[in-house]
């Protein structure tokens, strides 16, 4: 018995060397960095120094703030849209069902530069669509990008257009489990449609509802690509700021490591925080 | 209660028709079982009277109103599905009450509806519990209470038991029999399982490739088959088929030999038009219905092959030898030891108690 495992092992070691110089090292790493003062070489261990700055920072909460701001109107906005178009395409008399799923899955494929910048041209203040159809219904042009309430709705826009097919085909292969004949029984037992959908289909799609909402609150917590590209590194004037882009900031351009990684455990923690929460808020009766 | 009737129901899956026009009246209070091979359209006539599939031609009516534009939910009838189809996010208690509840009947009469049928199927422990912590035997009992619950007119069965092992099968059996003569209820139940179907039914709907072969009581289906297929469905172990070939007529009966027995001859009383000489036909033997040598009309020479000894009754696989083609036949005998390896077995048959069939399987009486 050892001795398969031995071999076993020898097969797993060049993906274990690998993972561990590239993943689990920096992950500890990291970790360790982020009790160290990193502004001044060479580098010296202070624990309070970031975890205190973090604490006290203006630039920090106005991070947190923006992010939980997205996470808890856009996440709960994108699922509900994704249940919709699923209950869409799960529908017998929807035609060419195949190129629907396609075209609610494409825009994960689209390249996030192609899409930021479509976005920023669409959203234009003078030759874009999104203000000309507005101008077109009478109502005035909107300055999305110099405001904070317009600029931060753009992401959630943009966020939501890229993820909701995502989340939408996740919840579909989920409505396509529950049996047909639970819907007839139902049918047989004169509960509406509508009825059926809040009493039968939602309660027995709630796991799968519950793995989207952790999947897209693990990304929402990390959103970078958004802020950075469409809103101009979190445009205007840190209105967008994500903890994603603060990170990057103080990493990658101020090179402040320590901070940088006190800042990404925080994120990480906040994650698990929050998912173990919507978890446990929806586990099943026993 | 009511009666239900189907009026050259029709039913067509785009250009192939699936049911072919099928007449069958079901009294108040009837319990008759739909049987019929995989394929037969005996399921898609049970979905079509519960309105789950839409009729393509013809008329279904349940207590003489004709409901083929009525909603399936108004139609008055509860189904009991093959794969028990609860919610299985629900205690058995809120499976046997939503349907009311969600219909706004008042909470006294729900509650009493639920505490008659959690009575009448013995499931008051398990009130509590869900789906996944039931038995095969409990679901389809929580399935069958939440039927009883809708206090419908009729209750239609879509192969309920097909999903439960064979001793359960006979408890439930015993319990929807039970059942029926509680609730006196029109009952219409479809299995493939031709046991269930004699079992259980007042009367048998026998179909096959969508259409109707006979409408009869399990005893007259037995003994007074309408054709081969009816004969050959009905009853377990299957009745024998003999190859034979008319060879002449003797004042009104006919004389036919059986091709794979070497010439062996039996004369047949008919009150039909004989068939022609020289016509092929099909002699049909039921395994209970060979006697000892000599004791009936027409001796036969086998070759036992295999014995099954099942206590009370034994079942002798035997064939009929190289002379002409070899044909397979089960016979009932006597419990014995009989070990049937290869030795010679004589039966005999008699006329009253085999039937004659033409080419095309119609029987000839």
């Amino acid at each position: 018995m050892r001795y398969q495992n031995a071999t076993a092992y020898r097969f797993l070691a060049p993906y274990l060397l690998i993972f561990s110089i590239f993943w689990l090292w920096p992950i500890i790493d990291s970790f360790l960095i982020s009790f160290q003062a990193t502004r001044t070489v060479p580098w010296r261990f202070a624990p309070t120094f970031n975890w205190g700055r973090l604490i006290g920072d203006p630039a920090f909460f106005n991070a947190l703030k923006n992010t939980l701001l997205i996470l808890v109107i856009q996440v709960p906005v994108m699922i509900s849209l994704a249940i919709v178009m699923a209950v869409l395409l799960n529908s017998p008399l929807l035609k060419a069902r195949g190129l629907f799923r396609f075209a609610f899955f494409a825009p994960v494929v689209v390249g996030e530069v192609a899409y930021s910048a479509v976005f920023r041209l669409m959203f234009n203040l003078d030759y874009g669509i999104i203000n000309k159809l507005l101008n077109g219904i009478g109502l005035p042009s909107v300055d999305w990008f110099t405001n904070v309430t317009p600029a931060m709705a753009v992401i959630m826009m943009a966020v939501t257009w890229r993820w909701a097919g995502y989340n939408a085909i996740i919840l579909l292969a989920g409505l396509q489990s529950i049996p047909e004949d639970v819907y007839e029984a139902a049918t047989l037992d004169r509960v509406s449609k509508v009825k059926q959908f809040f009493y039968i289909t939602l309660p027995l799609l709630k796991p799968i509802i519950v793995f989207c909402a952790v999947l897209s609150i693990i990304g929402t917590m990390q959103l970078f690509t958004e802020p950075f590209l469409i809103t101009e590194r979190g445009g205007p004037g840190g209105g967008t700021e994500t903890l994603g882009l603060l990170l990057y900031r103080q990493g990658f351009r101020s090179l402040n490591f320590g901070y940088a990684s006190a800042v990404a455990y925080t994120m990480a923690g906040l994650a698990i925080a929050i998912s173990l929460v919507q978890i446990w808020l929806t586990r099943e009766p026993k | 209660m009511a009666a239900v009737t189907l009026k050259n129901v029709i039913k067509r899956f785009g250009v192939f028709e699936i049911v072919h026009g099928a007449n069958i009246d079901i009294d108040d209070g009837e319990f008759v079982v739909f049987v019929g091979p995989s394929g037969c359209g005996k399921s898609t006539l049970l979905r079509m009277i519960a309105g789950l599939e839409d009729i393509s031609d013809g008329e279904i009516a349940i207590g003489g109103k004709v409901v083929n534009d009525v909603e399936a939910a108004d139609r008055g009838i509860a189904m009991v599905f093959q794969s028990y189809a609860l919610y299985p996010h629900m205690t058995v208690e809120q499976n046997l009450s939503f349907g009311l509840r969600m219909t706004g009947n008042p909470k006294a009469d729900t509650e009493r509806r639920v505490k008659r049928a959690s009575e009448i199927l013995r499931i008051a422990e398990l009130m509590k519990r869900r789906p996944r912590q039931l038995s095969g035997g409990q679901r389809q009992r929580v399935a069958i209470g939440r039927a009883i619950v809708r206090e419908p007119q009729v209750f239609l069965f879509d192969e309920p038991l097909s999903n439960l092992d064979a001793e359960l099968r006979v408890q439930m059996r015993v319990e929807i029999s039970r059942l029926h003569k509680e609730l006196g209820v029109t009952m219409v139940y479809v299995t493939h399982d031709q046991t269930e179907a004699m079992t259980l039914a007042d009367r048998i709907v026998v179909l096959n490739a969508g259409n109707i072969e006979q409408i009869g009581a399990p005893l007259d289906l037995y003994d007074d088959p309408a054709n081969r297929f009816v004969a050959g469905f009905v009853g377990s172990p299957k009745m024998n088929f003999l190859a034979a070939k008319m060879v002449g007529a003797d004042n009104g009966a006919a004389v036919v030999e059986l091709v794979n027995h070497r010439g062996a001859r039996l004369r047949k009383p008919l009150s039909d038009a004989l068939p022609a000489t020289g016509g092929d036909v099909v002699l049909g033997v039921r395994p209970e219905h060979f006697f000892d040598a000599g004791q009936g009309d027409c001796d036969l020479t086998l070759k036992a092959d295999v014995a099954e000894h099942l206590g009370s009754v034994s079942y002798v696989y035997a064939n009929s030898g190289t002379g002409g083609g070899r044909e397979e036949l089960i016979i009932e005998r006597e419990a014995s030891r009989h070990r049937a390896n290869g030795d010679d077995l004589v039966v005999s048959i008699k006329a009253d108690r085999s039937l004659l069939f033409d080419a095309t399987g119609a029987r000839i009486r």
